[in-house]
């Protein structure tokens, strides 16, 4: 698919998420660049998260459209949307806890012969290559974010820091074109905070779109190309947090809600 | 011990082995709780019953079925494991879709019940509560079943099927395949998030446990001539789960090892209790029901104090793990 450059990657038109009457998503549009790094920022109750289930397909929309290389994926389920691409981690640690940290990174890859009953029953001899091969890739993921000698620990005895961690690479196993990122550095050691913030930073520079749920400002500050505000479930503004940082009413959502 | 016994208990076990190797696909590794397991089993077992025996105008009249068409093996026990997958098909599209896990875990114990009770009550069925009898097992046209070597040839037949059960189950639960059954199972959400779709695989191995749990009643029938709603009552189910949290969930080998030791194994002891103790005779249904008790006391032990039962789970280290020499190094000390 060759979609120019300067399309936005992924777009939401009007979306809406009701639970039973509350609007936690009201009227949601936006457009996420291609190859940058978009925050999602708002007070707690703001509809981020949801917003951001929505989009992957965790949460159906109540109404909206999204689209997705330029593709209406509005009605598609979350591991169609996967496959095309567009990937999610979550809030809460998701660990696959009684697989090893490898184990948790093959399970993302989208393309071994021995991921269906019929190539599991075939056996080793038809599955084993995808495998190796498989292996040598997650190895060099784990190798770029420093948890080689942890591969065959159960990711469930895994830190905060490190589970976050396993859920990008996780994440980067699918090979997406878009991160959906919610809060990937909340409850995560200063130290891992930059690690994740450097890692990110070479993401976008790999050419990853990335869309991000974030509550450190100065975080978001140093990170994302440009910035959504949302409140209430609806957006209240968007550009790069300099200019955001002017506008009275943004300030005033942070402080008081 | 004489050969009918040796040959009964190695069916027996067979039998529970095959059953425990697929409630373990089900239940270990993928995480669908199939409290339903048993009813897989006899729909394979009245299936491989009226596939094997003639209509029930033959043997006047005593007991009424449904078909009765006389096919030779192995036919019959090909049926019931197709009746088990078949069954599967309809009860995991109403559970597996849309209920949360703990919700799909009490629907398909509702339904055990109500399926045995239904079966009990409408007997121009398969018989109702009475049940089916004098099914003839495989080539008992041609040999006696009382003979010696009847015995031999029927233990004979059910070990291929236990070996080939074995088999499957294993490329399934070491295959990438399995892992991502595993991963759904600790994470359904996250799962999907990552491609995979849940309601499929669970459907998949819910059709194939049933296909397994359907061989296991056509084996089990074949060799006891009789099947009727008080074999297959909901509590056998609960015998199987105790085999396979006992041996170990989500390790096939701890699915035989459970297998061996509760439903064989458990039953067996109490058969050397004495019928009377010290010149005092207990009622008759004391050891029934102290089985019972012993089993619930097995599965909460178990999951109190060695929750990942005899054999754990596996951790699966891939050569050239920094680690794994020195998991070598400790197997091999």
């Amino acid at each position: 698919m060759s979609a120019r450059p300067d399309e936005p990657m992924l777009v939401a038109r009007d979306v809406h998420r009701h639970f039973e009457g509350m609007r936690a998503v009201d009227g949601v549009s936006i457009d996420v660049p291609r190859g940058k790094i978009t925050g999602l920022i708002g007070p707690n109750g703001a509809g981020k998260s949801t917003f951001l289930a929505v989009l992957a397909g965790t949460l159906p929309a109540s109404a909206g459209t999204i689209t997705f290389e330029g593709q209406d994926i509005s009605r598609l389920p979350t591991y169609h949307r996967a496959r095309r691409g567009l990937v999610r981690t979550f809030q809460l640690p998701s660990e696959f806890s009684q697989l090893t940290v490898l184990e948790n990174l093959l399970v993302a890859a989208p393309d071994n012969r021995g991921d269906s009953l019929l190539g599991a029953l075939l056996g080793k001899r038809y599955w084993g290559d995808d495998e190796l091969r498989l292996v040598d890739q997650a190895r060099s993921l784990l190798k770029r974010f420093g948890m080689t000698a942890k591969e065959s620990d159960y990711a469930g005895t895994m830190s905060g820091g490190q589970k976050r961690l396993i859920e990008i690479m996780r994440a980067l196993m699918l090979r997406p074109r878009c991160l959906l990122l919610d809060e990937p550095m909340s409850g995560v050691h200063p130290r891992i905070v930059d690690e994740i913030k450097y890692y990110l930073q070479s993401l976008r520079a790999d050419g990853l779109t990335i869309l991000m749920v974030e509550h450190e400002l100065h975080l978001v500050e140093q990170l994302c190309d440009s910035v959504v505000v949302m409140a209430q479930g609806k957006v209240i503004g968007s550009g790069t947090m300099a200019a955001l940082r002017r506008q009275q009413e943004i300030v005033d959502a942070y402080l008081v809600g | 011990m004489n050969s009918y016994y040796a040959a009964t208990l190695l069916v027996y076990a067979g039998v529970d082995i095959i059953a425990c190797i697929a409630l373990n696909l089900q239940f270990g590794i993928s995480g669908i709780v199939n409290f339903s397991f048993i009813i897989f089993q006899a729909v394979g077992a009245y299936a491989a019953a009226v596939l094997s025996m003639p209509p029930d105008t033959a043997n006047g009249g005593y007991q009424v079925y449904v078909g009765g068409f006389q096919l030779p093996f192995p036919l019959p026990w090909i049926g019931g494991a197709l009746a088990g997958g078949l069954l599967a098909i309809p009860v995991g599209l109403v559970v597996l879709r849309k209920l949360r896990t703990d919700y799909q875990a009490i629907a398909l114990l509702v339904l055990s019940v109500i399926a045995n009770s239904v079966i009990t009550n409408a007997r121009p069925f398969l018989n109702g509560a009475a049940g089916i009898a004098q099914v003839p097992g495989p080539f008992s046209d041609q040999i006696d079943p009382l003979t010696q070597s009847y015995q031999l040839l029927y233990v004979g037949l059910t070990l291929p099927c236990v070996l080939l059960v074995w088999l499957v189950a294993s490329r399934i639960v070491n295959s990438p395949y399995g892992r991502s059954l595993r991963a759904m199972r600790d994470h359904e959400v996250a799962a999907s998030a990552l491609g995979k779709n849940p309601v499929r695989m669970k459907m998949t191995i819910f059709i194939v446990g049933g296909i397994i749990g359907g061989l296991s009643g056509a084996i089990l029938v074949g060799y006891i001539a009789v099947w009727a709603p008080s074999e297959w009552l909901y509590p056998e189910t609960i015998i199987l789960f105790a085999a396979v949290i006992v041996g170990g969930r989500a390790n096939n080998v701890g699915a035989i090892l459970g297998a061996l030791l509760v439903p064989v194994g458990f039953e067996e002891v109490t058969r050397l209790i004495p019928g009377t103790i010290a010149g005092w005779v207990p009622p008759p249904n004391l050891i029934p029901a102290m089985q019972w008790v012993a089993i619930g006391l097995l599965i909460i032990g178990f999951l109190w104090f060695r929750p990942q039962g005899v054999r754990p789970e596996p951790r699966r280290v891939f050569e050239g793990s920094p680690d794994a020499e020195e998991v070598d190094r400790v197997r091999t000390a």
